[in-house]
Formats: C-alpha cells, sequence, structure tokens
C-alpha cells in the first residue's frame, strides 16, 4: 500500500512538473491543478491511513487519523478558489493577446 | 474575558467590514466610511494588544474553541507577533485613508474596499496565528485579495502581473504545504510551540532538513528575496497606488516575520546554517536592488527594487542573530515599512497628476513642480530611505552597523555601507528627475491629483521617530529579549 501510494505521488509530481514547464498558459495552469493533487496525497499519506475506522466513531480499533483529511479538505477548497482565479485571469489575458503562448504575453517587458 | 480574546479583533473586525462592505456595494459612501471605521477599529485593537503585553509582560494566547494547544488551533500574540500586526495595521490603515482620496478607477471598484479589508485579515493573521496549517491559510486569504486588487488595476498590465504574482505565490503554498506534511508526518503536531519542542527534542528526523528547506523558500517568495525575487517589481509597480504601497511596504514583511520564527523558534538546532544563508542572500539582494533601483526607468518600479535591496539589510540583521542584531531587524522592520509606503504614495500621487496615468519617468519628469508639498516629503522620504538624520531611516542603518561592529563583522559592514550609497543615488536621482528637471513642453499637469494626507501623516512619523525613538527602540529591545527565549513562548502556548 505504502509502495503504491508512493509511486502515484511521484509519477503526478513528475506529470505535474512537466506541465508546469510548457509554454502554453492553459497547461502550466492545469500542471499546479496536478502538482495540488500530488501534495494533497502526500498529505493524505501522512497519517491517514494509520488506522481503517472513522474517527470520533466510538467504534473498537484504531482510529484513522482526522487531521490530514481536514488539512487535505481545507486544501481542496482553497485550491479551487484559487484555479477559478486563474482561469479567470488566463480567459482575459488570452482574449487579450488572442494567444496562450507564454512568449506572446510580454506587455510588461516593455 | 481574558486579555487574549483580544487577539481575534485584528482578524475579525475587517473580515466582519469586509463581509459587510460587500453586501453594501451600491452604498458607496457608506461602504467607504465602514471600511475606514473597521481599519481604525482592529488599529485600535492591536494597539490595545500592544498595551496589554507592556502591562503583563507575558505572550498572549487563545485556544480557538476552548481546546488545548496542540489539539486546537491557537492564537498567540507574543512581542513578535503583535509587534508586526500593529505595524501592518498603522501602515494598512494609512493606505486606506490614501484608497479614500485616491482618484485611480480601481478604488471605485464595487469590492476594492472589501478585499482591501480581507488582506488586511490575511496579514494581520499570518502574524497573529500560532498554527503552521493556519498560517497557510491566511496567506493564501492575504494573495487571493492582493492579486485581484492587482487585476482591476487602472494599469492595462494589471491582470498579466497578478496572473504572474498569483502563479508564483501557488507555488510557494504548495512548498509550505508540503513542509507541513513532512512536518506532521515527522513529529505529529503543527502547532508552531509544540513543533519547536519537537524539534529540538530529536533534531534528526529524516523529512526535518527537507522541511525546513521548503518552509524557507515559502518565505523566501514571500518577501521576494533575490533568487525568488522575479515576479516582485512587475507586480508592485502595476498595482493600483494604495495597494502597492501597502504590498512593498508590510506584505513583504510576511518573509521577514517567518524567518524570524524559523530561526528563533521552529528550528533552533539549525539556527547557524538558516543565519549563513540569510546573511548571504541578503548581501546579494542589497546590491541586486540597488542596482537594479539605479536603471529602472519607472519611479514605482524603482521603488519597488528598492525594496529587494532594504529587505537585505533586515535579513542579514537576523542572519546575524544577536539580541542587538534582531533589535535593528526589528526596528529596521518597522521603519521601512513606514518609509516605503510614503514614498509610494507619493510616487503615485505624482503619477496621478500627469497628463497620461503611468509613474514612468519620460511621463512624470517635472510633473512634481505642481505639487511641492509632495516635493518636499518626498525630500524627506529620501532621505530616510538613506539614513540620514534626522530621519528615523538613521536609527536603524545605525543599529545595523552597530550590531555589525559588537559581533566584529567588518567585511559584511563595508558592503552594507557600499548598498547605502547607491540608496541615495537612486532616489535623489528619482527626486531630481520628478521635482527639479523641466517638463516635457506638451506637458499641462491636470489640476488635481491624490490626496497627500496618507503620506504626510508617515512621514511625520518618520521625522518623530527619527528625533524621538525612544518607545521604538524599547518595544524593540523587548521582543529581540523574548525572541531569544523561545521557552516562555513554548510554555504559554502549551500551558507548561
Amino acid at each position: 500500500m505504502d509502495l503504491i501510494t508512493a509511486l502515484v505521488i511521484g509519477t503526478l509530481f513528475s506529470i505535474a512538473i512537466f506541465l508546469l514547464l510548457r509554454r502554453n498558459v492553459i497547461r502550466s495552469a492545469i500542471g499546479l491543478i496536478v502538482l495540488s493533487n500530488a501534495i494533497n496525497l502526500f498529505l493524505l499519506s501522512t497519517g491517514a491511513y494509520s488506522g481503517r475506522i472513522s474517527p470520533y466513531a466510538g467504534q473498537i480499533g484504531q482510529p484513522s487519523d482526522a487531521l490530514p483529511q481536514a488539512l487535505i479538505l481545507t486544501a481542496i477548497v482553497i485550491s479551487m478558489g484559487g484555479f477559478a482565479l486563474v482561469m479567470g485571469l488566463i480567459t482575459l489575458l488570452t482574449s487579450r493577446y488572442e494567444s496562450a503562448d507564454m512568449d506572446d504575453l510580454e506587455g510588461l517587458k516593455k | 474575558m481574558s486579555l487574549g480574546h483580544l487577539l481575534l479583533l485584528p482578524i475579525l473586525i475587517p473580515l466582519a467590514a469586509a463581509g459587510l462592505g460587500l453586501l453594501l456595494r451600491k452604498q458607496v459612501t457608506l461602504q467607504r466610511g465602514l471600511s475606514l471605521a473597521a481599519m481604525l477599529g482592529s488599529l485600535a485593537a492591536s494597539g490595545v494588544l500592544l498595551a496589554g503585553l507592556r502591562a503583563g509582560n507575558s505572550p498572549l494566547v487563545w485556544q480557538a474553541g476552548g481546546w488545548p494547544a496542540p489539539a486546537g488551533i491557537s492564537l498567540v500574540g507574543d512581542w513578535l507577533g503583535v509587534f508586526m500586526a500593529f505595524m501592518a495595521q498603522l501602515v494598512l490603515t494609512a493606505g486606506m485613508v490614501y484608497a479614500l482620496g485616491a482618484r485611480d478607477y480601481a478604488v471605485r471598484y464595487p469590492t476594492f474596499f472589501p478585499l482591501y479589508l480581507t488582506m488586511t485579515t490575511g496579514l494581520t493573521g499570518a502574524f497573529l496565528t500560532g498554527d503552521l496549517f493556519n498560517l497557510f491559510v491566511f496567506s493564501e486569504l492575504l494573495v487571493i485579495s492582493a492579486c485581484v486588487l492587482t487585476a482591476i488595476s487602472d494599469d492595462r498590465y494589471g491582470a498579466e502581473a497578478a496572473y504572474k504574482y498569483y502563479y508564483i505565490s501557488l507555488l510557494a503554498s504548495m512548498f509550505l504545504l508540503i513542509a507541513a506534511g513532512g512536518l506532521y508526518a515527522s513529529y505529529g503536531t503543527l502547532n508552531l510551540a509544540d513543533l519547536a519542542q519537537r524539534i529540538q527534542a530529536v533534531p534528526s528526523k529524516p523529512l526535518a532538513g527537507l522541511s525546513m528547506a521548503c518552509l524557507m523558500i515559502f518565505f523566501l517568495v514571500k518577501s521576494a528575496v533575490v533568487p525568488f525575487h522575479f515576479w516582485q517589481p512587475d507586480f508592485h509597480a502595476v498595482s493600483p497606488t494604495a495597494v502597492s504601497a501597502m504590498l512593498s511596504s508590510v506584505v513583504v514583511k510576511l518573509g521577514v516575520y517567518g524567518f524570524l520564527r524559523m530561526r528563533t523558534l521552529l528550528f533552533i538546532p539549525w539556527e547557524e546554517q538558516i543565519g549563513q544563508t540569510l546573511v548571504a542572500l541578503g548581501l546579494v539582494g542589497v546590491f541586486f536592488g540597488g542596482l537594479a533601483a539605479i536603471g529602472a526607468a519607472h519611479a514605482k518600479r524603482m521603488l519597488a527594487y528598492s525594496t529587494l535591496a532594504q529587505i537585505g539589510f533586515i535579513l542579514v540583521a537576523i542572519g546575524w542573530g544577536t539580541p542587538l542584531a534582531l533589535m535593528a531587524a526589528l526596528v529596521f522592520t518597522f521603519n521601512h515599512s513606514l518609509i516605503k509606503s510614503a514614498m509610494l504614495m507619493l510616487a503615485g500621487a505624482v503619477a496621478s497628476r500627469a497628463p497620461v496615468k503611468s509613474a514612468a519617468f519620460s511621463v512624470i519628469q517635472g510633473v512634481g513642480k505642481s505639487t511641492p508639498i509632495g516635493g518636499v516629503l518626498f525630500f524627506l522620504g529620501m532621505l530616510a530611505l538613506a539614513g540620514i538624520p534626522p530621519t528615523n531611516g538613521f536609527i536603524n542603518k545605525l543599529l545595523v552597523f552597530r550590531s555589525a561592529v559588537e559581533d566584529g563583522q567588518y567585511p559584511v559592514l563595508v558592503l552594507l555601507i557600499a548598498g547605502s550609497v547607491l540608496t541615495i543615488l537612486y532616489s535623489g536621482r528619482a527626486f531630481m528627475r520628478i521635482w527639479w528637471q523641466p517638463a516635457a513642453e506638451e506637458f499641462k499637469p491636470k489640476p488635481g491629483g491624490d490626496r497627500l494626507l496618507a503620506p504626510a501623516v508617515l512621514i511625520a512619523l518618520v521625522i518623530l521617530l527619527g528625533i524621538w525613538p525612544q518607545a521604538l527602540l524599547q518595544t524593540a529591545s523587548l521582543a529581540a529579549d523574548w525572541l531569544l527565549e523561545p521557552l516562555a513562548y513554548i510554555q504559554a502556548v502549551l500551558g507548561n
């Protein structure tokens, strides 16, 4: 289980970094989304599987750790808001420059 | 009700007012009045916190929902946190006053003031929280508000700069999340006090060093230290003046706060490595920022580069880490916030009088002649930035140099003095171009511009703190003493 989680996190990280380095702004934004999911999985792996029983439910046995789950929930909500903002900005920029290539978004260089 | 409950006020007042402000987006006057009242209220609350700390002599702690420390989320007001929060509120209030008298179109955007207030909430909360994950939440609030405020700027490249900034900040937040995950996996807690205790007990967990590096990257991006600075001049130069004055003065101080916390609380076993890194990066920043500011062709961009240099001075002082150096860093942080926000407001006020709304030197050359009062204020700010008495800039430069002499760091001292000379070069050149050189012939200044009340108040504080710095020095030295006794912080939060 640990090995599979580790491999999945590693694969997601590498896909994310590959996408982040694309010149197309939309692809690199998708890279950010994949990256945040890789990190959410990493947070999940820090303790959510220490037990298999839901916490605070009064069942007998080793409960799973509630804190990483709370962290991920918060991180997912925040990153959703953030990506909405990124997508909005990208829509604005790509329609203004009529291109999604990073090299064409160069107003600030002048 | 204990004094600890008051820690909530500087965070909750702006947040509540932001919510109300959204509802009042049609009643412009009411929304503006409410926003100003909220800022003044939370400034007063942080003033009360300062007074309470002075009287009580132990850190103020508030545990959310009554859950005791490592399980619940705590807000902690020790001298560092409250000092930074008070500084932020003071400058942000001045920025609000400036925004109320500004002629930008951005200020008339219906959610400008609510976003400004959530930015205040994020910054104050990040200074006062005692929990690593809570720091992430508050810093995201800060980043998103600042990003939208820049995207609605009058400058047509606002959206582009906002995208750049948000992209980099989101990446930096991912680093913070990796750090939080690594520390949680190693030490099983995210409470700063608890973490500090456990890290000191077992510093050699495999993920501890990686987490420290990731946390460091987060704070380096937040205060735009040199290898991570590339978004800062663009972002600070195009945002609306009232906002860019805040970004370049108090928002970058989030990183400074983080380094102080890392060095004196969280990662004490590595304090030497952190210190050396900060001294090296700070020195590079002093020269890179100074030289880039000399080469800048845009007044606001020049001031943004100057922030890189001034943050460099602060980092060097934090890197030394002696009591005097920490005190110097805190005084420098406070004074730089006042000076830089006033200078940026003045540059923006001049730009608002220019025929085309831009702060490029080619546009605002000679425009200053229509506002001689602005010229006097800019001149005083320039003296303060360069560290010439009777301004507060002199006091903090002197403290940094004195701590260098006390520590025997003569080579670094020589470099820092050379770096200070750059300051007077670029700020003096800007003053001459805006106020002395003749304007272009087709130039016709607009009849009015942004109100100068807020920068005048800030510059008055700059002079006052230059002539009578005792209160600030006393507070900073108390804060530095507390920083060197992390046990008091840990005991106050964990209750033994």
